[in-house]
């Protein structure tokens, strides 16, 4: 309900109504508070009442008799308390009636004096505090509500959301926050008093349904509102009964809203954060014209979180070397026997805390906010120190591919510091292969093959990554730089599902061929993949079918029984 | 003219009635002065006779005000009783008050010199 603000002067001495039809009864009341008042007297309820309306903004208080002719006292307190206007002016009622004091108060007096009349100092005193406390709620009134929607603030809200949460510690309770669709242009297009009639029907709106359901709102700032309400779950089919409310409210038609919901709070968490998950299911509805509602996804903000972990520790996790590359052979499967011929670095990530963390959760992490590029080149080198180890203390040649990063190929010291890997751990290029994804050639394609030219002009050999994955054009392909083509692992797994999925493999690997690339097919991991890939000429083979990925130690047995005789170096 | 001796001899608690008015004796005596007239009692007993109770608990409910006020104890003693009878809605036979509240005024009255 509005209420008006009612700011009073500190030293201004008060204005106080007596109204009693008892001049007697006036006279003694005016005289116990004629030197701390300014005291005005009502004969009857009518007297009083068109007194009111004529001083209202200079009375403080009324101090008001109940039998009365005309107008009696509680006739006049249910016209002052059904009015915005007034309601706020304290009444005291004057009685010798128990009854009648009960009664009062709960018509909305705020205090009552008995009659005879106690000890002045006391009357003094009452009235004086009546006067005070009303004062106070006026102010807090004042800075409590939002002035165009009487909504809370957003410090109320916190406030009282936080008392919520202290008095009823066992509600469920859910934060929704609730966005207008580009407000911007609903101010632009019909003016700000039609924003401000939109803003003000939401609030309306979101009152008639927060008296039905216990709960608060505030309006944040623009057309952002909060709401802290008891834990429902029927907000798909109060959604659309809210913006209907909504339409009547602010008399405007097809308005487009977005709520988002964080539902059963964990009150663990602070109004902040509580907000902030409301917030971003908002803003997951952001892309859509039309109104809509969206929950916030709890296993999302744990992933989020994560993720967060994950990246803070980053730095800590290379300098205490967490990471450790493993290898996942390649085998040649041209000739009878297949040969253990390379094999490509993989990271692993042993966090003290999460155990074995999966490359599919870090990578991605990694890549958003440009980690990446140091973890890459923490395998680059490990990888060669490792191909330098085989050669030198198993005395075979094990060329291993390593996967560099779209990022990394737009580094201008990509070049030199894949070259100075290649001299410090005294290997030829051909012997660390560059794995590069093919999204990353149709992001950039002229200058990633101008880069990519001049490290096979350095020796390196490319392997075109997840081949099939990316939107490469056919006329892009042949001009291509790359010598070795990587078929994406999701051919390879359905390839045996239905006879369309086996052509679509044939079909790269016909590419292949135009191209005159050898072709590896990596994720194999059944016999009849391996056969259906032999028949069709791949090269190679990567997957589960011959080996996991392993550490370097466990690799050694393979490396000395099936690589070729070519790679054995004599020592 | 009134005085605080004839108030008390009439048995009126003229302490408490100062006290209300602030300690000023002259306002209470001016007070009590404008209450010592027979009008609202004999509009009361009016008021009983012709059985308009409702009317007659609201002069008797303002009489009690008065008289509690003003402490004049000997007539709120009498003037409260008729009152709750009254607000009880009660047909009682209220002569026997009314001349005695009636008789008390008069001495007051007599006290006063009027």
């Amino acid at each position: 309900m509005e209420t008006v603000t009612r700011i009073e002067n500190e030293n201004r001495k008060r204005h106080v109504l007596v109204v009693d039809d008892e001049i007697i009864n006036r006279m003694i009341l005016g005289n116990i508070l004629q030197s701390e008042f300014d005291v005005f007297y009502a004969s009857d309820g009518e007297e009083a009442w068109a007194f009111i309306q004529r001083e209202y903004d200079h009375l403080s208080i009324i101090l008001l008799d109940l039998l009365m002719p005309k107008i009696d006292g509680f006739e006049l307190l249910k016209r002052l308390n059904g009015s915005k206007k007034y309601k706020s002016i304290p009444v005291i009622v004057l009685t010798s009636e128990k009854d009648a004091e009960i009664k009062s108060l709960q018509m909305g007096a705020v205090d009552f004096i008995p009659k005879p009349y106690e000890m002045p100092e006391v009357i003094c005193a009452r009235v004086k505090r009546s006067i005070k406390l009303a004062e106070e709620n006026s102010l807090l009134n004042a800075v409590k509500n939002d002035s165009l929607t009487k909504l809370y603030n957003k410090e109320f809200f916190y406030q009282y959301a936080l008392d919520q949460d202290r008095f009823h510690a066992d509600q469920e309770m859910d934060m929704l926050v609730l966005n207008v669709n580009r407000f911007h242009i609903v101010n632009e297009l019909y003016g700000h008093k039609t924003g401000d009639d939109l803003l003000r029907g939401i609030a309306e709106s979101l009152r008639f349904f927060l008296r039905k359901n216990s709960g608060l709102a505030c309006r944040c700032y623009s057309d952002t509102f909060y709401v802290y309400i008891a834990h429902r779950s029927d907000y798909d089919t109060l959604f659309p009964r809210f913006l209907a409310e909504v339409e009547k409210n602010s008399g405007l038609k097809d308005i487009s809203i977005r709520i988002g919901v964080y539902e059963n709070c964990d009150k663990q968490l602070t109004l902040d954060q509580r907000i902030d998950r409301a917030a971003r299911a908002c803003s997951s509805c952001r892309k859509t014209y039309k109104s809509s509602i969206a929950m916030f996804d709890n296993a999302q903000i744990e992933k989020d979180l994560l993720g967060e972990k994950l990246i803070h520790e980053s730095e800590r996790a290379l300098r205490e070397k967490q990471f450790q590359v493993h290898y996942q052979p390649k085998f040649n499967i041209e000739g009878e026997v297949p040969v253990f011929s390379s094999a490509e670095a993989l990271i692993r990530w042993n966090h003290p805390e999460f155990g074995r963390i999966s490359p599919g959760v870090f990578i991605p992490l990694f890549e958003e906010n440009g980690l990446i590029q140091k973890l890459d080149n923490y395998v680059w080198n490990e990888a060669a120190r490792q191909v330098n180890q085989w050669k030198k203390e198993l005395g075979v040649r094990l060329p291993v591919s390593v996967n560099v990063s779209r990022v990394d190929m737009f580094d201008p010291k990509l070049e030199e510091e894949l070259l100075g890997i290649i001299e410090r751990n005294e290997l030829s290029p051909d012997e660390l292969l560059l794995e590069i994804t093919e999204s990353a050639y149709s992001d950039n394609s002229s200058a990633l093959i101008e880069i990519v030219n001049k490290l096979r002009s350095d020796g390196f050999r490319i392997e075109m990554d997840d081949f099939g994955s990316g939107y490469s054009s056919l006329n892009m392909l042949s001009s291509m730089p790359i010598d070795i083509l990587k078929l994406d692992m999701g051919f390879i797994r359905k390839m045996c599902d239905n006879e369309k999925n086996k052509q679509m493999v044939e079909i790269m690997m016909e590419i292949a061929k135009v191209l005159d690339v050898p072709v590896i097919a990596e994720g194999v991991e059944t016999a009849e993949q391996y056969g259906a890939l032999k028949d069709m000429g791949c090269n190679v083979i990567q997957g589960y079918y011959f080996s996991k990925p392993l550490p370097p130690e466990e690799l050694e047995e393979m490396l000395l029984t099936r690589t070729a005789p070519a790679s054995r170096i004599n020592l | 003219m009134i005085t605080m001796d004839a108030l008390k001899a009439f048995g009126a608690n003229t302490d408490e009635g100062l006290k209300r008015c602030m300690g000023k004796e002259s306002f209470y005596l001016m007070l009590v002065g404008s209450a010592l007239n027979c009008d609202q009692i004999n509009k009361l007993i009016d008021q009983i006779k012709s059985e308009n109770y409702g009317d007659a608990f609201e002069t008797a409910h303002a009489l009690k005000g008065i008289y509690a006020n003003l402490s004049l104890t000997p007539l709120s003693e009498i003037v409260s009783p008729i009152t709750e009878h009254l607000r009880a809605n009660e047909v009682i036979d209220y002569i026997p008050l009314t001349d005695e509240l009636l008789a008390r005024m008069k001495k007051l009255m007599e006290l006063a010199g009027m």
